[in-house]
């Protein structure tokens, strides 16, 4: 991922020899997308912060009630523990809202943050639209689609990954697998997942919401309290993608950023092995 | 563009051949050095602008416990950012009243599938000693009359419907349960309302607080919900007359509204053609509560 336009620069030179020096560069993202990508992020960590606090109201994840403190909440009891384990957090007043001071708007405020999951939750619907009109006008959806050799592909690029690090403190040389398409087959993999667990976070929020008038849609993911876990197990699509998505952007380097904000990239090279290979 | 060593002889042909779903390559187009920085640059700070109008976006809209927490010492609770939140309520309200159809059912289920419902009185459980004394006041009937009619009245000239449905809190859990009484579109064909009659207010006065003293529980009902076909004025629950903790003698059972329109124990419904006060609406939560 980290091929020079140089190239592209000299094949330029000799027909802008006299004027200005040029550069070539592609849009590499419709401005709906750019747009969406990053109203994803505010949008998301309010429903992620405003869920969390919803789910405090009434935990999934409940045992029966600790003789001591009362509590039946399992990810009360994750607080109770980084109290009690992680330095600097001895002192914590309320072990048991630990989580939840931390992860959420807080505890004891389900009113509050209904209202705001449900203007979040509108957003990210609209949002979603959105994005999907910026990937049908600028034709990027094309670059999503998974292909049969995905697979080997994404493999490949996880070796790489995984590799990369120590290559660099050996200094060996770590060669990124070559691909001719926009994205490798592991970030196709990636941006092709997150959509769907967008598509399927609105579904069972709307199963969950709606549990009489989307019946049907609740049974779908195997009744009221499945399609409640699905909701939260979902939120870990998200995170699982963010931590790497982010990493890996600022390891790509200012282009790829860029390319997200204006929409430009001067790395050109690659949409050229695509139109040579066709 | 850069097809031109090849020749332009074989793209068309290349172009049908390329499938619906292949990728297509970037259209590359030449740009000065200058006008990338300037386009770069201009985007960029639209970009901060932007975010910086979503972090002010989101200090107006957080709870303000939520913003002490993270150090915030200014109080940023203001009548737009209630409105604000409100409209976003009332958003989700009328899509529930759209979704709402007096011809669409519930669910119901086996006797198998019933789950323990627990007492969820919000503040302390009445005294059982109000039961023997209750009766149902109607007001604002067509006839302009105030009714009050006791149990055995409502058990005798109203036949007795059941239904095993589930209820759903509004902080996420359920129970499904068994359910006996009369249809509340019975009591309103007996007792009509007044015609400008849009609403129910279905109270409960002997609902307590936290701390045992009265707090009357009111509730907004819309009679379209009213008029469904499993919205019950419930007189039983898994068989047996209901108990002081599920709100002897009758409570609604109103399955296409959230758990906290479901009113225990009440002794008053007035029909009016304003939307009336909530005892949860006006504590932060929606109106309408269409689930």
């Amino acid at each position: 991922m980290s091929h020079s336009t140089s190239a592209c620069n000299g094949q330029n030179a000799t027909s802008t020899l006299l004027k200005q020096p040029g550069v070539l560069v592609v849009r590499k993202h419709h401005f709906l997308v750019r747009w969406s990508h990053w109203l994803n992020v505010p949008i998301l960590l309010g429903l992620i912060l405003s869920g969390i606090s919803i789910y405090w109201a009434s935990p999934i994840y409940q045992h029966k009630a600790d003789p001591n403190t009362g509590n039946f909440d399992v990810a009360a009891d994750i607080g109770i523990w980084i109290c009690a384990h992680v330095p600097g957090q001895h002192h914590y007043s309320s072990p048991p809202d630990w989580i939840y001071n931390h992860m959420s708007l807080g505890p004891g405020m389900l009113a509050l943050a209904l209202r705001l999951h449900w203007l979040c939750a509108y957003s990210f619907m609209l949002n979603g639209m959105v994005y999907v009109a910026g990937l049908v006008m600028g034709g990027g959806w094309r670059s999503l689609l998974p292909r049969r050799t995905d697979l080997v592909d994404a493999l490949r690029m996880f070796r790489y990954y995984l590799g990369f690090p120590f290559a660099k403190l050996a200094r060996r040389k770590w060669l990124h697998p070559l691909f001719n398409t926009k994205y490798n087959a592991l970030q196709r993999a990636a941006y092709f997942s997150v959509p769907v667990a967008g598509l399927l976070s609105v579904a069972t929020g709307w199963a969950i919401h709606k549990p009489t008038q989307f019946h049907w849609l609740a049974a779908l993911f195997g009744g009221y309290n499945a399609a409640r876990a699905w909701h939260f197990w979902l939120v870990w699509v998200y995170i699982l993608f963010v931590v790497p998505h982010v990493i890996l952007v600022f390891a790509d380097g200012w282009d790829t950023l860029r390319s997200m904000i204006t929409g430009w990239s001067m790395r050109v090279k690659r949409s050229e092995a695509i139109a040579n290979e066709q | 563009m850069s097809n031109d060593k090849k020749g332009g002889s074989l793209q068309p042909t290349d172009k049908k051949l390329q499938s619906f779903f292949g990728e297509r390559p970037f259209p590359a187009m030449e740009m000065t050095s200058g006008r990338l920085r300037y386009l770069t640059r201009r985007d960029v700070l639209l970009f901060g602008i932007g975010a910086v109008v979503t972090l002010a976006g989101g200090g107006f809209l957080l709870p303000q416990q939520t913003l002490s927490r993270i150090g915030g010492r200014r109080n940023m609770d203001s009548p737009a950012k209630e409105w604000f939140l409100n409209r976003a309520l009332r958003i989700d309200d009328d899509v529930a009243e759209a979704l709402y159809s007096v011809n669409r059912t519930v669910p119901t289920y086996t006797k198998s599938q019933i789950t323990p419902l627990k007492n969820n009185y919000n503040g302390a459980t009445p005294d059982p000693g109000y039961i023997s004394r209750w009766t149902l006041t109607l007001d604002g009937l067509a006839s302009g009359l105030s009714i009050s009619l006791d149990i055995r009245n409502l058990l005798t000239s109203f036949s007795v419907h059941e239904q095993i449905t589930r209820l759903v809190c509004v902080e996420g859990w359920s129970a499904i349960a068994w359910w006996a009484g009369l249809r509340f579109d019975d009591l309103l064909r007996a007792y009509p309302p007044m015609s400008q009659a849009k609403w129910a207010r279905v109270e409960s006065s002997v609902n307590l607080d936290a701390s045992g003293n009265p707090d009357p529980y009111f509730m907004s009902l819309d009679l379209a919900t009213a008029c469904h076909p499993q919205t019950l004025l419930a007189t039983h629950f898994n068989g047996q007359p209901l108990t002081v903790d599920h709100g002897a003698p009758l409570r609604l059972l109103v399955p296409v509204k959230l758990g906290l329109k479901n009113v225990k124990a009440i002794t008053r419904i007035t029909y009016v053609a304003e939307e009336p006060r909530d005892y949860w609406a006006e504590r932060g939560y929606s109106r309408y509560d269409g689930i």
